[in-house]
């Protein structure tokens, strides 16, 4: 039977190899790419002011690190309330060598891509310690544990005067082939970067989750005990699944640290882990374009949020710091009513967009 | 030697508060197995709402804890009722983001009012001066409110043991199958066990409140530093909480009294429980009065 190559009215199988294809059609392939040369190519037709530019990049860093979170806690089922601490590693990481060896060191701006690495490796380190406790906890107190280490992380960042008491620890500018990347070309910079990180870790994690390493990470969450009679070991899966997410939390702290040119502690707060977490659930747990939804629909509301409460600034006499009070009440009720009423999140409306058109001239 | 003691009272008054904010979330967890993250800010809304009712409308401070007691308990039950009952039987998660959500909801009403962000203190309706016991001060305030926590730690205990409610309460907390074919309604349980922790909350809030001053980003730290005191009492025994309360109050005013300072340290009153925290959940996850469920993988 020949196959259409660009359109399958449903999954038709017939080994292995088959299903492990990143492109089930060529129409997915053609639309990917399409999409992949948009996002590259459009800074290169439109101007954007640096402050939008600014906040593309964080969303990317927080796709980096919400990768992460959904690995562990969509399909490795591990709650991690700390998130936002093994970011700081990554970030803390950078940190110390530019207090070690200076800021303006040939290694902090030339081998910036060693750095990100050792980042992404130390946060792995970290994320491997804090996930022992999952050797024998589930749940709730796990994420308790990793409560915990949130906390532990930020006593421990603002008591050392080698983290310089939480204040900023400043990072040199990146160098380029074309050298130094100046301060107007900073943020665009970056974003090509973080957008060729992103593109390699997602297929990266759209790949393991092919691979056997990622099934068992599926299969722990759904029944440890039924994967344990499997061959598996759910304790080492489990930390193995920390030391991933770790991993991923690194690169973004690393990533972020030389965004901002510097580390300070109020960006890896308890605050910060929640965010993570938010992102990942209005994303939806445990899918794959979840990673990209989620901080998108986040870091837009936080930007409304901002424009609204400058607009109801100028309107009310009476504003006790609106934007601080609007922030976390939206926050929560985006939270709140995505649990309540669409615990699958936003890639679940993409399943359902996706599902109807996929039939779409001839539907059933 | 009353410096020792100075930091053993100390700590038993912190601690005394610790159980009692403690309490509202072992009784929560024990009826419906969900972990308040929120508990914190139903702390910070019932010191708010008794310093509202006795500063700015004037009434006795007597009538307005009562008060903030009866608005906390309605507004924790009515919080299970539009938020929590939808997630019976939902994944675990989900049930904490959920808290956390609501947290952040609460975080941002208060911010909306004048309570946010500033510093607030009750007025003094005790003698000011301090009782002083062969070197050892304590004042009025912090004898008050050791008092007033265990009256109510007792009212409680006496509640749990002996009422219908309270036995019914332990029922489910048991077996909620059981309990229903006993004829107990497990969502009303649920709706009271909240509507408990909720009152706990607002007297827990009044007395740190007139204890240390009205603040809202201590009032709400109480919410997350009482998981140390529960795991380590165990999540779901209430003499757990009291116990486990004055001892991390004991080791948090000892480690700030005699480690802050000395070997370099400082701050270390506020990390050690979560240390503490991760000791124990590394060796006896059930803390010292909690039920062996855990299950090892």
């Amino acid at each position: 039977m020949s196959q259409n190559r660009w359109l399958a009215t449903g999954n038709f199988f017939t080994s292995y190899k088959q299903e492990q294809r990143t492109f089930f059609t060529h129409l997915d392939r053609t639309i990917f790419t399409c999409f992949l040369v948009i996002l590259f190519g459009w800074p290169l037709l439109f101007e954007i002011s640096n402050k939008y530019m600014l906040v593309l990049d964080n969303i990317l860093i927080a796709i980096v690190a919400v990768m992460g979170l959904n690995l562990l806690l969509g399909f490795a089922g591990l709650i991690s309330i700390g998130h936002a601490a093994f970011v700081g590693i990554g970030a803390y990481t950078v940190a110390s060598v530019c207090q070690v060896i200076g800021e303006n060191h040939v290694i902090v701006t030339h081998f910036w891509p060693v750095l990100i690495v050792l980042a992404g490796l130390m946060g792995a380190a970290f994320g491997a310690f804090v996930g022992l406790p999952a050797l024998r906890l589930k749940h709730l107190y796990l994420a308790i544990a990793t409560l915990s280490f949130q906390m532990i992380f930020e006593w421990f960042i603002q008591f050392m005067s080698f983290f310089n008491q939480g204040q900023t620890i400043y990072v040199g500018r990146a160098h380029w082939l074309t050298g130094q990347v100046g301060r107007s070309d900073h943020y665009l910079f970056w974003y090509y970067i973080i957008l060729t990180i992103v593109v390699i870790l997602g297929f990266g994690v759209r790949n393991l989750l092919k691979t056997k390493y990622g099934r068992c990470l599926v299969a722990v969450r759904d029944n440890d005990r039924a994967a344990d009679a499997m061959g598996m070991n759910p304790g080492l899966t489990k930390v193995y699944a920390f030391a991933l997410a770790g991993f991923f939390a690194g690169v973004a702290g690393a990533l972020h640290a030389y965004l901002y040119r510097g580390v300070g502690f109020d960006s890896f707060t308890l605050h910060h882990s929640v965010a993570y977490l938010a992102m990942a659930i209005v994303g939806g747990l445990g899918t794959l374009n979840g990673i990209f939804w989620g901080p998108v629909a986040i870091k837009y509301l936080d930007l409304q949020v901002e424009q609204f409460s400058e607009l109801a600034g100028h309107y009310l006499t009476y504003a006790p710091n609106v934007a601080t009070a609007l922030k976390p009440l939206s926050f929560g009720l985006v939270i709140v009513l995505f649990l309540m009423y669409e615990p699958r999140g936003i890639a679940n409306w993409w399943r359902i967009v996706k599902s109807y058109t996929k039939l779409w001239p001839f539907r059933y | 030697m009353s410096y020792f003691f100075q930091i053993v009272v100390s700590g038993i008054v912190v601690g005394s508060i610790y159980a009692l904010a403690a309490l509202g979330l072992v009784l929560v967890y024990k009826s419906s197995r969900v972990a308040n993250f929120a508990h914190g800010q139903i702390i910070a809304a019932g010191a708010f709402i008794t310093f509202f009712l006795t500063v700015r409308l004037g009434v006795p401070i007597f009538f307005s804890f009562l008060a903030s007691m009866l608005i906390t308990f309605f507004l924790a039950m009515s919080v299970e009722r539009i938020f929590l009952r939808r997630l019976i039987g939902e994944p675990i998660i989900s049930v904490i983001m959920v808290t956390i959500g609501l947290a952040s909801i609460f975080d941002g009403l208060i911010y909306l009012t004048p309570f946010g962000s500033e510093n607030f203190s009750f007025p003094d309706f005790l003698p000011t001066e301090s009782i002083v016991v062969g070197g050892v001060s304590i004042s009025w305030t912090q004898l008050v409110g050791v008092i007033i926590t265990f009256v109510l730690i007792g009212a409680f205990s006496w509640f749990f043991k002996k009422s219908t409610v309270g036995i019914s309460m332990r029922a489910v907390s048991d077996d909620q199958f059981g309990a229903m074919s006993v004829g107990i309604s497990v969502p009303r349980v649920f709706a009271l066990a909240w509507a408990t922790a909720g009152l706990s909350a607002a007297a827990a809030g009044c007395i740190i409140g007139n204890v240390t001053g009205l603040n809202f980003e201590t009032l709400h730290a109480f919410g997350i530093v009482v998981f140390p005191v529960v795991i380590l009492g165990g999540l779901d025994s209430i003499l757990g909480a009291v116990v486990a309360g004055i001892i991390m109050g004991l080791i948090q005013q000892f480690a700030s009294g005699y480690l802050d300072g000395n070997f370099g340290l400082n701050g270390t009153g506020d990390v050690m429980p979560y240390i503490i925290l991760l000791i124990i959940l590394l060796f006896k996850p059930h803390g010292l009065f909690g039920v062996h469920e855990i299950e090892r993988v």
